[in-house]
């Protein structure tokens, strides 16, 4: 009886195990990696096509639009095929990537990084092939962000879009403060007397800010534009901030914004730092968050994408975009801090097919229809870094939207220095600049720091690169 | 028996105390997947809205509203026009009067919000990155169990010469930040042929991952000596000692090691990102900064995608926890 | 040798070879090319150039050096004990048989697979300076403005150390594997004895949890030096406000990959290494006096 009993527990057992480790199998079975390639990807390998890869420094929607045009660009020819992977905006793949000699044949990036790795040898000049290009010239492009791409004599990238930054005022507010709601500051008389009057205190801190000049972030690099300084020399590749009056005045201004605990005479728009660190009002996270949506900041500095966003995230806001207020005395003038650019790894194997793809993108379509370029900053709400195309009724007809393009079109620029310590110097521009406001260090002080200490990175990378900067 | 009940009501007063900011934030995640847009940010000084609403309509789809200020304070209405930059203009008691939008608020109803989740299934390959993350996990657990387990007895269980230095050199891996090996480490594999397969994930699990041997280690050494003494005597090789007494009577120990190599490979985002090079062997993980774009990010997909990802964890977690925590006792080991 | 040294070694070097192996497949290239990266100087993409010790002389004289240090010593001195008592504290409680356990359980393991990038998002509108949830709370209940906390460079350190609290679901899960563990008769000769709650505490669960108080410390230990992943998604990689969470891992993160200074981080890696080896091994050789292991 009990043996019976047992062994047909164990028999139970035993089935029971088969079945399981069926079961199992099969799973595996249906989690093995398949054939990675798409249908698409093998017809044009049968078809004897050149695959070139390339890596996307958008992700989100953004990359779906890349991703929309690329695969027109595959459908409109049978020599070459665009594989696109999404990268993000980590460093770190494209660093190993290039580092371990596997790097994509295209890749997209922030300009920012752009002098630092072209200085190591990562990319292929690009000035010859651009010349036989009769839309991607020097003249067909803003200016500064032609020089975005421009290092060391050559042109690394194709520029693709550009951001600037504008004034955003809560109309609301201003009609609570009593201000008229059409007329934004226009000058940093202005600015102050409106802060002054958009800044509600109670008993629980301060209810609504009427604008902290280094919120949603830094600003730094702005400011000193706007007060008409010069932050670099671009023929040497070195900062001459440190003995700007402009930027001195730029900084000191920024440092006014901030309650000095000494003095009892703080202007009345003055802020406690330590309550208002950059990107920490209203647990700012990105700029979905921004506390400009929510009405805690009456005012703030912003890029051409809250044109998208603002709709979607606060549909309730009443809100103008003006030109960012500058001192009296100083010509008009608008920043362009950023931009995102195409460029070809130098251990590309397929150079000439990315090239061949990069200039139909950046070409207007043979039917008369304007550039995947063109449309792909159409879709992410993005500016076009060529004159021609930001004069188009979609970007300049948009009453938000144009307000950016136009100040494009109608001041000079300054975008951000190409220079190798690009990353090095926007960091110690943000220690400076709040050092500066906890007044650890004076105006001269900080715009003296900023430019010794980014010269010697400068200096340092161009030594570790072999060479001796110009 | 009394003291006992009193006992539990106390403690159940702290964990209930305690649950609520341990669960806040994935409530908040739960309750931001199920919002439009324009509610996920809560209004100016208002509180954030933990329970998703709607504007209230009437049968012609006009917004209910609720007057706050002037002669009409505190009437309902609806609103006629709605123009940016303009007063809205609101019908209250057949009058129509023009107020600013913070002159009045809109009525508010219980709306969930499902089209963020048809948005985040629909924008990212889903059952395809799900396959893919859940290769790596099962395998990775697989090797991580075994290969720790095997290894962990060695420390554990053999006396043998140099094994502290050895067990020394396993903690030290660990204490090298992953920045400066990062980039020699991708040559290894390179120079294997292994990037741009899964083998640099899931392959180094199986010889052995340190936290784990530590954790099982730990738990060995709890073991009493004399139970592998005396099958030592009966003639068992050192293998059947781990297999037939340790391991058994170590399982807690082992799910906890399964558990947490699944949980870790399930939300690792930097390794299959740097090994990967295509978006059809991307990873959960990868997938869900599709919502995160340069300037933006789509708050509803990227919560409900979020709650998509939690959601088999908590029932994992949920279901397994009982194995590893009632665990085994001693009862019968002793004496 | 005896006989019976020589087959524990056999034995024991047979179970450790899976290890042993992977070691000398994946981790000794690495880890000595990143050791002689340390004295180089290496910018990930061009050869690298020997300067002897220069990277490590140099660190000394850095600033941002002595504050990460600092950030991070501070950061570690307090959240690792903190932590742990912590998260002894919730596993004692989550281990009574009280109806809903698992609930529980799951609820507090909870904070610890939320993806970070929705966490990160609650605990910056929680933390916010003015109009934040918890300065919210501290207004209407106490009547106090709260401070500036992660906005406030004074205020940042403890902010993290208070976040981290909230994720000891791994260290509590590891606790209660170990109270599993402890054999229910020693309660019951406890309870003869006429031992209290904090008596059997005391002589009864402590000692027999010592070997996982030393692992989750060692453990604690190791990932305090290392904390990167939250502060890099909360500050933006920043290390703002003023510095303040400017720890060790970020400042290597940032130049390693952002100034691509990967010798200068190489020295800084091996520098961290010896500070967290340091720690380990006191630990470690401590351990021998109160760490009890049931088995011997």
């Amino acid at each position: 009886m009990d043996t019976e009993l047992n062994s047909s527990l164990s028999l139970k057992r035993y089935v029971g195990f088969s079945i399981l480790s069926l079961l199992g199998a099969l799973f595996v079975a249906w989690l093995w990696p398949r054939e990675a390639k798409t249908p698409e990807e093998r017809q044009a390998l049968a078809e004897g096509r050149v695959i070139i890869t390339y890596w996307a420094r958008h992700t989100g929607h953004e990359y779906e639009a890349r991703k929309s045009l690329i695969d027109e660009f595959n459908r409109s020819q049978n020599r070459i095929y665009v594989r696109t992977v999404v990268i993000g905006s980590r460093i770190e793949k494209l660093l190993t990537a290039i580092a371990g000699a596997a790097p994509p044949d295209i890749c997209s990036m922030g300009t920012s990084v752009l002098a630092q790795l072209a200085l190591q040898g990562c990319f292929t000049p690009l000035e010859d092939r651009m010349k036989e290009c009769p839309y991607l010239e020097e003249k067909d492009f803003f200016p500064h962000a032609w020089k975005m791409v421009c290092f060391d004599g050559h042109v690394w990238g194709i520029i693709t879009t550009i951001d600037t930054t504008c004034l955003l005022w809560n109309k609301n507010a201003f009609r609570k403060a009593g201000l008229d709601p059409e007329k934004p500051p226009k000058t940093i008389a202005e600015l102050e007397e409106y802060a002054a009057k958009l800044t509600i205190r109670s008993a629980a801190g301060i209810e609504q800010y009427g604008f902290v000049p280094w919120q949603p972030w830094d600003q730094t690099f702005l400011w000193g534009v706007m007060f008409g300084g010069k932050w670099w020399d671009e023929n040497t590749g070195l900062l001459t901030c440190g003995s700007d009056p402009a930027i001195i005045r730029s900084l000191a201004w920024q440092q006014s914004f901030s309650i000095d605990p000494r003095s009892n005479s703080n202007p009345p728009y003055a802020v406690d730092p330590a309550r208002t660190s950059q990107g920490r009002l209203g647990g700012a996270y990105q700029s979905a968050n921004n506390p400009f949506y929510t009405g805690k900041v009456a005012m703030i500095t912003e890029g051409e994408w809250q044109c998208t966003f603002i709709p979607k995230y606060a549909p309730d806001l009443d809100w103008g975009v003006a030109p960012v207020p500058q001192p009296e005395e100083v010509p008009p003038i608008c920043n362009s801090q950023d931009g995102v650019a195409d460029a070809i790894p130098s251990g590309s194997r397929h150079a000439d097919e990315a090239w061949e793809f990069l200039k139909w993108f950046y070409s207007p379509r043979p039917d008369g229809r304007p550039s995947p370029a063109s449309d792909y900053c159409m879709l992410i709400h993005n500016i076009p870094p060529r004159k021609e195309e930001a004069l188009q009724e979609r970007f300049i007809g948009d009453p938000k939207f144009g307000v950016f393009v136009r100040q494009l079109l109608e001041r000079p620029a300054a975008s951000f220095p190409t220079i190798p310590a690009a990353q090095f110097l926007s960091d110690i521009m943000d220690e400076q600049r709040e050092q500066l406001l906890y007044r650890v260090v004076t105006p001269e002080q900080a715009a003296q720091t900023i430019e010794q200490a980014t010269n010697a990175e400068t200096r340092a990378a161009w030594k570790l690169a072999g060479r001796i900067n110009p | 028996m009394a003291n006992k009940h009193k006992f539990h009501w106390v403690a159940h007063l702290c964990l209930l105390s305690a649950s609520v900011t341990f669960v806040a934030p994935f409530l908040w995640m739960v309750s931001t997947s199920l919002k439009s847009e324009a509610r996920i940010f809560p209004k100016a000084g208002g509180p954030p809205q933990w329970i998703p609403t709607a504007d209230r309509l009437d049968t012609q789809g006009r917004r209910i509203v609720k007057v706050l200020e002037g002669p009409f304070a505190g009437k309902q209405g609806v609103e006629l026009s709605a123009h940016e930059g303009e007063r809205h203009e609101i019908l209250v008691e057949g009058k129509t009067i023009a107020l600013w939008p913070e002159e009045f608020e809109v009525e508010q109803r219980l709306g969930f919000q499902w089209k963020n989740y048809v948005a985040a299934l629909q924008k990212m390959d889903f059952i395809n990155n799900l396959r893919n993350t859940l290769f790596i996990c099962v395998f990775c657990v697989v090797g991580t169990v075994i290969s720790s387990g095997l290894v962990a007895y060695s420390f554990a269980r053999i006396p043998w010469k140099g094994r502290n230095v050895v067990f020394l050199c396993v903690l030290a891996t660990m204490m090298i930040p992953y920045q400066v090996t990062l980039i020699p480490l991708f040559a290894v594999y390179r120079s294997l042929g292994w990037v741009g397969t899964f083998k640099p994930l899931i392959i180094p699990s199986f010889f052995g991952v340190p936290f784990y041997i530590f954790l099982l280690r730990q738990f060995f050494m709890g073991i009493p000596e004399d139970m592998s003494a005396a099958a030592r005597i009966d003639g068992c090789s050192e293998f059947g000692i781990f297999l037939r007494i340790i391991a058994p009577l170590a399982k807690p120990a082992f799910a906890t090691t399964g558990l947490f190599t699944f949980l870790f490979e399930w939300g690792d985002f930097l390794n299959p990102l740097i090994y990967l090079q295509d978006d059809r062997q991307y990873t959960l993980a990868i997938a869900l900064q599709q919502f995160q774009s340069h300037h933006e990010s789509a708050w509803g997909p990227l919560m409900a995608m979020s709650t998509l990802i939690t959601l088999p964890i908590i029932v994992l977690f949920f279901l397994t926890q009982r194995t590893f925590i009632q665990g085994i006792t001693m009862t019968g080991l002793k004496g | 040798m005896t006989r019976m040294e020589r087959r524990n070694l056999v034995n024991g070097l047979l179970f450790a070879s899976p290890y042993i192996l992977g070691f000398l497949l994946f981790m000794l290239y690495p880890l000595a090319m990143s050791f002689y990266y340390s004295f180089c100087q290496y910018n990930v993409i061009a050869k690298p150039i020997w300067i002897g010790w220069d990277n490590y002389h140099e660190l000394f004289r850095d600033s941002d050096f002595t504050t990460a240090l600092y950030n991070t010593l501070y950061f570690t001195v307090f959240s690792v004990p903190l932590s742990l008592a912590f998260s002894i504290g919730l596993a004692l409680l989550l281990n009574q048989k009280v109806n809903g356990m698992s609930i529980y359980r799951t609820i507090f393991f909870l904070p610890t697979i939320v993806p970070v990038v929705a966490s990160a998002v609650l605990w910056l509108w929680v933390l916010t300076p003015d109009g934040g949830l918890l300065n919210g709370l501290l207004l209407q209940f106490f009547g106090i403005r709260g401070p500036g906390w992660i906005a406030d460079p004074a205020w940042s350190k403890p902010s993290l150390i208070l976040m981290n609290l909230w994720t000891v679901g791994t260290a509590v899960v590891i606790f209660l594997a170990g109270l599993a563990e402890v054999p229910k008769e020693l309660y019951e000769v406890a309870d003869i004895d006429g031992a209290g709650p904090w008596g059997k505490f005391r002589n009864v669960t402590l000692p027999l949890i010592t070997p996982t108080i030393l692992f989750n410390l060692v453990m604690g230990l190791i990932a305090a030096f290392q904390y990167f992943t939250q502060v890099y998604v909360m500050t933006n990689g920043t290390g703002s406000p003023a510095k303040s969470t400017l720890l060790y891992a970020l400042y290597l993160y940032k130049t390693s990959f952002n100034y691509l200074k990967m010798g200068y981080a190489s020295a800084m890696a091996w520098l961290l290494f010896l500070v967290i080896f340091a720690a380990t091994v006191l630990v470690m050789v401590s351990s021998k006096r109160w760490v009890h292991y049931h088995g011997e």
